[in-house]
């Protein structure tokens, strides 16, 4: 039993290693191929092919036209390269491919971005200046720091100032002309200092640059709100000089008049606060969703007094609707503002100039037919 | 030209404080769903001869104006002030508190079979009236018309949308047991009231179809054994059978928007296709040549498409055509077989019967075949037929059972207010015509 076992195991050993170690002769001379194409034949390489690499870099992109050129530029080497080493010229061109794309690639993007660098560079006679500008930038926000030495001071104040004129402008809402001058004559000297700002800027700016330094003070410009209110502050008396002509003009400038006290009026509503007013107005709200006004949405506005009833009639601002459907639309909605107020909206009493004006959306299309 | 220039410069530096400091802003998005409160107080009686209608009229007001769903009203004993005249002020503090969002007030005057109806309506939270006042005038004998009417202007005026009072429906009255039912075009008030039988019962009928104008009447008879369409006139009652293009079975006809012709399905050697013939020339044209069945068409309201079913898939499906045929683009995808499409009035939605699962339902979906929605489900519910207004839809449904009979239901497109038409009988088939002038 062993034995006939042994002998097939041993003649299939046998057979298997023998066939192992002719396989392995085979497979070992491709391998040596390889491992010659990587160690030798670079340097040559780099100098022809680079030489004739420039309409390649144009083909560069798809890899395929490469190998055909490169076959036609391996001949030559092949004939250098004999005498140094035998068959690997086919090999040689593989590696140079996978080094020399690279080199062309950065090649063509580097003549791009010189492209532009010399328009630039144009200016770079003035570069110098540029820079100098840049230097120079800094040393302004050092000006702006004598500016801010004067604007530290104005904050403190214009909370200040703001609370006696609320009390002074909502009694005199009639007469809101005299609010007007009252507000710009505590405000205008400190928001004239922030103003000469901007223009010292300006000056600054006046040495030859490009748009970039222009584009730097206008943003810390924006963000400082005060200059805005000042600014229109100001604007206010200038119309009311004009508006002898026109009542509506009146209006605008006492609306322009009412608001500049509007925008510093303490602390902005929460979103509880708002919620519970939107929620109040919500259970009013009768939506008929079968009906042609369930697909279009208004605005509606409307005053508050400080008990938090409505004043006058709610008005419509706006509407996405044809003409009808706008004013069932409307009608539904004012409802809504008028029937839900009852005793007067419960809105926080210190707030009030935040919510004497309200616009409301009523937009329904959460809730059509589906 | 300087007011201009100065206006212009205040809105131009006005715009940014509004963006920037405006009043407060919110967005509601989440109402209720109720109907609206309305007072309607008895009319004023403008004489003797009034006061035993003003009642009447009154309850017919409210019952029109709260049978729609939408409204709700305001029993009478809770009225803290009285509407003793049509022509006193209104103390809208006192309706504010019983929370009465409208308020109706009216007049009656009757000389002899002559009476005229004066009405007002209030919107109290704003404490303006809507509209002018309306007066009307008529005869004692259609005092309901007049209540009708009265109830449509209140109805038109709160909602933006046409009444659909003020309207009749003609259908299938019928009686007897199922295997010998005897079969009468009937029309009636859109509330069941004033029948009026315009067939005998000799000879079975089917799917009668008001004119645009409410005079005429097409509908299926099979007076001849075969089913043929015939051609009624209200007024008379004067009757005649339709020449349509040649063939065995000719049905399901509908009018054109104008009146002036009908399209009609017409059967022949088991194809059936749509059709259109003139009314005055009797002049027709062929409109789809499919070898499937294709019936029940209904015209867009602008008149240009078609909505008809087809069996072309291999079950009854929803198509749209053209008005003078052509390519047919299919609609309903959803599971279950539908048919008897019918286009709304408002022209954005098709109301349609479908059987699914062993049950039927009436149930609508826009033209595009988009936003499908089943409104009701029954052992049978079929034949829907759209109010004037495109609002409510009417259709009839059968009860399971030998002893089963059919009567008419109505319900508003939002699938609110499911009721029973109070019909003399039972009824089916029905037809909505158009408001009455």
């Amino acid at each position: 039993m062993r034995t006939p076992g042994t002998y097939i195991s041993a003649t299939g050993h046998v057979a298997l290693i023998g066939w192992l170690f002719f396989g392995w002769g085979f497979n070992a001379d491709p391998l040596d191929f390889d491992a010659m194409d990587v160690s030798v034949i670079s340097g040559e390489a780099f100098e022809e092919l680079i030489a004739a690499r420039t309409p390649e870099p144009t083909d560069a992109n798809p890899t395929a036209p490469v190998q055909p050129e490169i076959d036609d530029t391996p001949p030559p080497p092949p004939a250098v390269e004999d005498p140094a080493e035998h068959t690997p010229p086919p090999d040689p061109v593989d590696p140079p491919d996978n080094e020399l794309p690279p080199p062309p690639a950065p090649e063509v993007l580097v003549t791009e971005a010189e492209d532009t660098p010399p328009e630039t560079l144009d200016v770079p006679a003035a570069p110098p200046p540029s820079p100098n500008v840049d230097l120079n930038t800094p040393p302004a926000p050092t000006q702006a720091a004598r500016v801010a030495s004067t604007p530290t001071a104005p904050p403190p104040p214009d909370a200040q100032v703001d609370d006696i004129v609320r009390e002074e402008v909502v009694p005199d809402e009639t007469a809101t002309a005299e609010v007007v001058t009252e507000d710009t004559t505590p405000t205008a000297p400190e928001e004239t200092a922030t103003e000469i700002a901007i223009e010292d800027k300006k000056p600054s700016g006046l040495v030859e640059t490009s748009l970039r330094p222009v584009s730097r003070p206008s943003r810390p410009t924006p963000p400082a709100p005060e200059p805005d209110a000042p600014t229109e502050t100001v604007e206010a008396p200038t119309e009311v000089e004009t508006p002898s002509d026109d009542a509506v003009e009146a209006a605008l400038a006492a609306a322009l008049a009412v608001e500049a006290p509007a925008v510093a009026a303490g602390p902005p509503m929460t979103g509880a606060e708002r919620d519970s007013f939107r929620i109040s107005v919500n259970r009013c709200w009768n939506v008929d969703p079968g009906s042609v006004a369930a697909r279009v949405t208004v605005e509606v506005a409307f005053e508050l007094d400080r008990n938090g009833l409505v004043v006058g009639q709610p008005r419509l601002v706006a509407s996405d609707g044809d003409q009808s459907a706008t004013n069932i639309a409307f009608e539904a909605a004012r409802r809504a503002i008028l029937r839900c107020q009852s005793g007067g909206y419960a809105l926080p009493a210190d707030k009030y100039e935040q919510w004497k004006e309200v616009v409301f959306t009523f937009d329904p299309s959460g809730m059509r037919l589906r | 030209m300087k007011k201009i220039l100065t206006l212009l410069v205040a809105l131009l530096l006005a715009g940014p404080v509004a963006a920037q400091n405006g009043p407060l802003r919110l967005t509601i998005t989440d109402g209720v769903i109720e109907p609206i409160t309305f007072a309607a107080p008895v009319f004023e009686a403008e004489n003797a001869e009034a006061a035993q209608v003003v009642n009447n009229l009154n309850r017919l007001v409210a019952q029109d104006l709260s049978g729609t769903g939408l409204f709700r009203e305001i029993p009478a004993n809770a009225y803290i002030s009285q509407i003793t005249s049509f022509a006193q002020p209104i103390a809208f503090a006192d309706w504010r508190a019983i929370n009465a969002q409208a308020l109706v007030t009216g007049a009656v005057a009757v000389n002899g079979n002559q009476m005229t109806v004066k009405f007002r309506l209030y919107d109290i939270y704003s404490g303006q009236e809507l509209g002018g006042g309306l007066q009307l005038a008529g005869t004692t004998a259609g005092w309901r018309r007049m209540g009708h009417k009265v109830a449509d202007a209140v109805y038109s005026r709160i909602t933006g949308e046409g009444g659909y009072f003020d309207s009749r429906v003609v259908y299938v009255a019928e009686s007897g047991p199922k295997d010998n039912r005897q079969m009468r075009l009937a029309v009636m008030d859109f509330d069941g009231e004033n029948t009026q039988y315009l067939t005998d019962s000799s000879a079975i009928v089917l799917a009668p179809r008001f004119s645009p104008t409410g005079d005429r009447i097409l509908y299926t008879s099979y007076e001849s054994g075969f089913p043929r369409i015939n051609l009624l006139n209200v007024a008379n009652v004067g009757r005649q059978q339709l020449q349509t293009a040649p063939g065995e079975m000719a049905f399901s006809p509908r009018f054109s928007r104008d009146g002036g012709s009908v399209i009609y399905s017409l059967s022949n050697g088991g194809n059936t296709d749509i059709f259109r013939s003139d009314l005055a020339s009797g002049q027709y044209t062929r409109l789809t040549s499919a070898p499937s069945i294709e019936t029940a068409p209904s015209l867009s309201p602008d008149g240009t498409q078609i909505v008809f079913e087809s069996d072309r898939s291999g079950t009854q499906q929803l198509y749209i055509m053209s008005a003078n045929g052509g390519e047919a683009r299919r609609i309903s995808f959803g599971e279950g077989r539908y048919s008897t499409p019918v286009w709304s009035p408002r022209g954005d939605l098709v109301a349609f019967t479908k059987q699914n699962a062993g049950r039927f339902h009436i149930g609508v979906m826009r033209t595009d075949g988009s936003e499908e929605r089943l409104l009701t489900a029954s052992f049978l519910d079929e034949g829907p037929t759209w109010s004037p207004n495109g609002r409510v839809i009417m259709f009839s449904r059968e009860t399971q059972g030998e002893s089963g009979t059919s009567s008419l239901y109505s319900i508003d497109i939002s699938g609110r207010n499911l009721k029973a038409v109070p019909v003399q009988g039972a009824g089916s088939d029905p037809s909505w015509g158009p408001l009455q002038p």
